[in-house]
């Protein structure tokens, strides 16, 4: 366990004394913080349209509808720009993970001291868990602006289960990402190559759903189910659903499993 | 007690033969000097002895334990310093060596004493909280030299200690496997042979994948001053 630890409290320490996770940080808050701005604009207008129209909101067009709150109109809109965004920054900050340790010849260090190779693998794991986290942490500032200053004719002004939800489909993805990541790292020296195939293999994730509607059955199902937001759909907009935690869950385990095997098969080459 | 016992040890990567049934043995509390021309076997098998690397064929005991049977009690006998000395450039020393000695499992009482106690026998104590991507190669070699004997290993395994410093350096790292005697055993590869005359007391010399010598020092060179010159350059003749 203490070995375990000791590996996550490194990771922790090189993610945040190299200059990267600050630029993904930057990167993440910067393009975030834009979006935001942009939605409160929209749901700003909606709201004046609203107010100018006879009938008000009944009379709008469904688009407009999802303005009439703050949780849906602007924290559930965000939430899937972060999703993804995630995908962009996830192999910039996961690439490093093995790759480095390669390059910079420490893996002989790992696999000489007694340890166990699935110990290493955790504490990885967890390190990277850690970014990801203090990544996507930061999008939590924008509904705590919300509820600070926005206010509702009923109640509250945000929803926060909607948002809390929203925010733990976020994580869960943040999570799968890492696990793929580190999986790809474990395979090359490269960080460059590490993070692009990382990004390519979520990327022909994400676009999965869009070839989905065209496919024959059964393979449109199958495709729909494989599709991760198509798993992350009701947890975004706030209903508990615990399939996309088995499925993600599942996802993340293969990749570890794998990158154990991965790393313990380089000893023999 | 014998502290390594090789039985037949082989590697080959793909066709090419890298090791090829080695046999020897080396005694406790020795310092054996491993030598051979560049390319003759002897990172591969200081790789196997650490564990990092399974043989294709043939058996490794550390301290009695079998490196594959049972690695971790094999591992936790052994300090090794690879080719390249392992260092995270981020980290400061202080952090490194904190860091090998959790990765080690040493009791987190003893960490304190234990990080002064190797810092100062390598002389690295005033660059303590420098990065250690920061230092100079003499530098990093004795980080790693310092790294391997935490927690005080009962075997160290040296790849070439001294390769890339400069001759006073190199003279101070000779100086400090040197002090080491008696409470380790070291097992050092090179081929630079004044440094193993200056220290080693056994000499195993590979040529090929192949152990052509295995003696003391005295019998090689037999008593005369170009002794193991002579012998290394008869001995991996083509």
């Amino acid at each position: 366990m203490r070995t375990i630890f000791a590996i996550t409290k490194k990771e922790l320490t090189s993610y945040l004394t190299t200059p990267w996770a600050w630029v993904v940080f930057t990167g993440m808050a910067f393009v975030t913080s834009v979006f935001f701005v942009a939605l409160l604009g929209s749901f700003k207008q909606a709201h004046e349209v609203a107010s100018s129209v006879p009938g008000g909101w009944s009379q709008l067009p469904p688009d407009y509808q999802a303005f009439r709150n703050l949780t849906d109109g602007v924290v559930v809109t965000l939430w899937s720009t972060v999703l993804v965004l995630t995908l962009f920054v996830a192999p910039f900050l996961s690439m490093r993970l093995f790759a480095e340790e390669r390059r910079n010849k420490t893996f002989e260090l790992l696999m000489t001291t007694p340890i166990r190779p699935f110990e290493i693998v955790l504490g990885k794991y967890l390190g990277a868990l850690g970014i990801i986290t203090c990544t996507l942490g930061i999008t939590i500032v924008f509904p705590l602006i919300l509820a600070l200053i926005g206010n509702s004719e009923s109640g509250s002004a945000l929803e926060w289960n909607t948002v809390l939800l929203g925010y733990g489909a976020l994580l869960l993805w943040g999570a799968t990402n890492m696990a793929i990541g580190m999986f790809i790292s474990s395979l090359t020296e490269s960080q460059m190559v590490a993070a692009f195939v990382s990004f390519a293999v979520a990327l022909v994730w994400m676009l999965i759903r869009s070839i989905a509607p065209n496919a024959d059955e059964p393979f449109r199902s199958v495709l729909a189910y494989l599709s991760f937001d198509g798993q992350l759909q009701n947890l975004i907009k706030g209903v508990l659903d615990l399939r996309p935690f088995v499925f993600f869950g599942s996802v993340i385990a293969l990749c570890l499993l794998l990158t154990h095997r991965s790393i313990e098969a380089q000893r023999w080459t | 007690m014998a502290m390594i016992e090789v039985e037949n040890l082989t590697k080959k990567y793909r066709d090419r033969v890298a090791i090829d049934a080695l046999n020897f043995s080396i005694k406790e509390g020795q310092i054996v000097g491993f030598l051979g021309p560049n390319g003759a076997g002897k990172s591969t098998t200081m790789k196997i002895l650490t564990g990092f690397m399974p043989p294709t064929a043939g058996k490794a005991r550390v301290a009695g334990f079998d490196v594959f049977e049972n690695p971790l009690e094999a591992k936790r006998r052994i300090g090794y310093l690879p080719e390249t000395p392992p260092l995270y450039p981020e980290l400061t020393v202080r952090g490194y060596l904190k860091f090998v000695a959790e990765l080690k499992g040493l009791p987190r009482a003893k960490i304190k004493d234990e990080l002064q106690r190797v810092a100062v026998g390598t002389g690295i104590v005033p660059e303590l909280d420098r990065l250690t991507g920061t230092l100079s190669k003499g530098y990093r070699q004795r980080v790693g030299i310092a790294q391997a004997m935490l927690g005080e290993p009962a075997l160290l395994i040296l790849d070439e200690p001294t390769e890339g410093l400069d001759p006073r350096q190199r003279r101070e790292v000779l100086e400090l496997i040197k002090s080491l005697k008696g409470k380790h055993t070291v097992v050092l590869s090179t081929h630079i042979l004044a440094e193993v005359k200056a220290i080693c007391e056994q000499v195993l010399i590979i040529h090929r994948g192949k152990i052509v010598a295995d003696d003391t020092m005295a019998n090689i060179t037999g008593g005369k001053d170009t002794g193991l010159e002579d012998k290394f350059i008869q001995l991996t003749a083509e």
